[in-house]
């Protein structure tokens, strides 16, 4: 199959309101041909009404939405050449694979024998050729997620858009659903979007992540990016696990303060409240003398390839990611060191980095 | 305080609890299985008994009736035809060809209304066998009306399940006054309705965008459903001269089409309620899927709403059949003759001079129960759980 060349997708300016609960403020977003695209955040945080915005089942409070170089902000659903998998599949319970699978072709009138190529074609792609003339109640979880990807590609649409099409499955499923729709993604080259609510597939899957809270977009960034360099307080905590750990205290020319005790930073610049923010896996315990942050081991998990040691300091947790022969007893005295390096700043009453 | 006085293990059980415990938690006591079978056995007799006297009795005649309650034919009475006979023999046109008859009548009809533009053909004659043209009055009535609210009724309760109106309040009461108004004139000034109503819908549409628009408060969907549903609220025989007088004045007074268009409106809020409801129930992706694959939003009704809720079609299709089937009310105001409909016969064979002919009012009652029955098992079939089993399910 030839590689799609893709189509750009713009969000300009998109606003969203429910009643007066503002869902989505001006949201701005351009999708490049042929990116996958992860839309990130917690529930409530606005990305599956971005999603449905794009698809045309929600309209817009103001702004334009427009698909290459078409303004769609005012064209119905079907008019936008796109398909979507929905997290429950929305399989035609009445209608065999095969049927839920020709739906969108039968719908435009493609000959019989022309929808049967496709379908068969559609079928092979997802692995389902046996199973045509089964009912959706007879398949498995991982298959009707198949069948739903099958009914999306028959018709090569410009767009695709996934509302988080794997939340359903079991664990050892979803990785491996996750490869498959990624190398699917690939070899089609088709602009993809997708909601998810989980970093990891975010992580895996997408060229760049839009992370969205409270309907704002926080950062749009390749994964790396959004992992090693966050914008702000909001990012570096939500990506990441266990998640980033966070010391409150005071920035004075560089310096972090807290509880008489100081940190050297790589930032310049003062906050009177600022936060201290280290990845678990940047830290490492040692004895008290030698780290600024001080405490006595609370818990220890082994985890496999490595130990998770939570340490509490001045009542506040700390996790540091140990390795596996990492032996301490609750109670036992102890500090958690970090390079400067790996240190993040930010500023505590907006939550922005301090750089 | 020892641990052990919470403790609430055993094993074995004493004969008391035997009776009065479940032996697993997915089932029932002894005791409650035997109390519950008694009460469903005692349920079905009390159900069943009715339709058995039914039969029966359309075997007795004036003189076993009388003589006081029978329950056993052969051993407490001897069975006779008499009411039987009575519907079929004794009317000159209820003769084993009677059926025939009338669908030669019906198909000569046809045609000779058909070719009525060009030639004149004089309709045939109706040989009336009363009780064969009540029962088909029934069957033409009950299944024409059945089958118009369901189309309509479900279409009306789809639209809003899915579709969100928001009427002005204002515009409503300006169009109700312009239309009593446009009425009233007609009426009384013999300005020509044409004109009146013309001018009316005018001033509609002129009124609703200039002072309509200072009005802000609106009606939702809710308000129309309990509108539709309050029209049920009302009793039928309040408004049943009325519907007498005006389908009168149209000439449609013991017709087919007048019972048909009363019952389709009479039971409209029963289906658009229910199917509402059915409507409801269905995941909404299934339909944002199907609209963003292309599907029109008839064509997503008619291929997957409607298999979907083959359920609910079912139940309120049988549900409003036998409503119909089963009506008096208008039948006996707007029927005379011609279209006299099953319970009309029945309450016929109360006469005032012979009195009330149970016999023959009994068998008249077993004929009109067959078709329910029939009814009720083809579509129980359709009634069936689990038909979204693998729609949206994990």
């Amino acid at each position: 199959m030839a590689a799609n060349p893709g189509v750009p997708v713009f969000f300009d300016h998109v606003q969203k309101s429910f009643g007066s609960v503002r869902v989505l403020e001006e949201f701005d977003l351009t999708v490049a041909p042929g990116e996958f695209l992860v839309l990130l955040g917690a529930s409530g945080s606005g990305k599956t009404t971005a999603l449905r915005i794009l698809s045309g089942l929600e309209t817009a409070s103001s702004g334009r939405v427009r698909i290459g170089e078409r303004d769609v902000t005012d064209v119905l659903p079907k008019y936008r050449d796109i398909s979507m998998v929905f997290q429950s599949y929305a399989l035609y319970p009445h209608k065999t694979v095969a049927e839920n699978i020709g739906f969108p072709l039968k719908v435009r009138k493609v000959p019989k024998a022309e929808q049967d190529v496709a379908i068969h074609d559609a079928a092979a792609q997802v692995q389902l050729e046996t199973l045509l003339d089964r009912y959706p109640r007879q398949l498995s979880g991982g298959q009707r997620q198949r069948v739903a990807l099958a009914r999306a590609i028959i018709r090569r649409p410009s767009v695709f858009l996934m509302d988080e099409p794997l939340s359903n499955l079991d664990a050892k499923l979803r990785g491996h659903m996750r490869a498959e729709l990624k190398h699917m993604q690939q070899s089609f080259g088709i602009t993809t979007i997708y909601v998810t609510h989980d970093q990891i597939e975010a992580m895996t899957l997408a060229h760049r992540v839009a992370i969205l809270e409270k309907g704002v977009l926080q950062q749009l960034d390749t994964p790396a990016n959004i992992y090693n360099d966050p914008a702000n307080l909001f990012v570096a905590q939500f990506i990441g696990s266990p998640p980033m750990n966070i010391v409150k205290g005071a920035l004075e020319n560089g310096t972090f303060r807290m509880q008489g005790e100081t940190l050297a930073t790589r930032v310049t610049g003062s906050a009177a409240d600022a936060v201290l923010g280290v990845r678990p896996e940047d830290c490492a315990i040692t004895v008290p003398a030698n780290a600024a942050l001080k405490g006595e081991i609370y818990t220890t998990e082994l985890i496999g390839d490595h130990t998770l040691v939570t340490v509490k300091s001045n009542g506040s947790f700390l996790t540091v990611k140990a390795a596996k022969d990492f032996v301490a007893k609750p109670g036992d005295a102890a500090g958690v060191a970090a390079a400067t390096d790996h240190l993040y700043v930010f500023d505590a009453t907006s939550g922005n980095r301090i750089r | 305080m020892s641990q052990a006085s919470y403790k609430f293990d055993k094993t074995g059980r004493t004969l008391m609890e035997r009776l009065f415990e479940p032996p697993t938690p997915g089932k029932m006591s002894l005791a409650g299985n035997l109390v519950a079978y008694a009460l469903l056995l005692f349920w079905a007799a009390f159900v069943l008994f009715p339709i058995y006297w039914v039969i029966i009795t359309s075997f007795k005649d004036a003189k076993i009736v009388n003589e006081g309650p029978y329950f056993i034919p052969f051993y407490d009475f001897q069975p006779t035809l008499d009411g039987w006979r009575a519907q079929f023999l004794t009317d000159p046109y209820c003769d084993p060809y009677a059926v025939g008859r009338q669908l030669v009548l019906y198909v000569y009809n046809s045609l000779a209304f058909l070719v009525s533009p060009v030639v004149k053909i004089d309709p045939m004659q109706p040989a009336i066998c009363k009780v064969l043209l009540a029962y088909e009055n029934s069957l033409v009535v009950s299944i024409f009306s059945t089958v118009l609210c369901m189309i309509i009724g479900s279409m009306a309760a789809y639209a809003l399940a899915r579709v969100s109106y928001a009427p002005r309040f204002s515009n409503i009461v300006i169009f109700v006054l312009l239309a009593l108004a446009a009425i009233l004139t007609s009426t009384y000034l013999g300005v020509h309705w044409a004109l009146s109503a013309a001018v009316g819908l005018a001033l509609f549409f002129l009124l609703a965008f200039s002072i309509g628009r200072f009005f802000k408060a609106r009606l939702g969907n809710n308000d129309i459903l309990f509108w539709m549903i309050s029209q049920r609220i009302l009793p039928p025989i309040v408004v049943v001269i009325p519907i007498y007088m005006m389908f009168q004045s149209v000439g449609l007074v013991d017709t087919h089409l007048a019972l048909i268009l009363v019952y389709a409106v009479a039971n409209l809020p029963i289906v658009v309620w229910l199917m509402y409801d059915f409507f409801r129930g269905l995941p909404i992706e299934l339909e944002e899927s199907a609209q963003l694959d292309g599907a029109t939003r008839f064509g997503i009704f008619w291929d997957i709403v409607l298999p979907l809720t083959r359920p609910g079609l079912a139940a309120t299709t049988l549900l409003t059949l036998i409503l119909n089937w089963n009506e008096y009310l208008f039948a006996v105001f707007l029927t005379t003759a011609k279209a006299v409909t099953m319970p009309i016969m029945i309450q016929a064979k109360n006469t005032g001079e012979r009195g009330t002919l149970w016999w023959e009012m009994s068998a008249i009652i077993v004929i009109m129960i067959i078709p329910v029955i029939i009814m009720a098992i083809f579509l129980q079939r359709f009634i069936a759980k689990g038909v979204l089993l693998g729609a949206v399910k994990g």
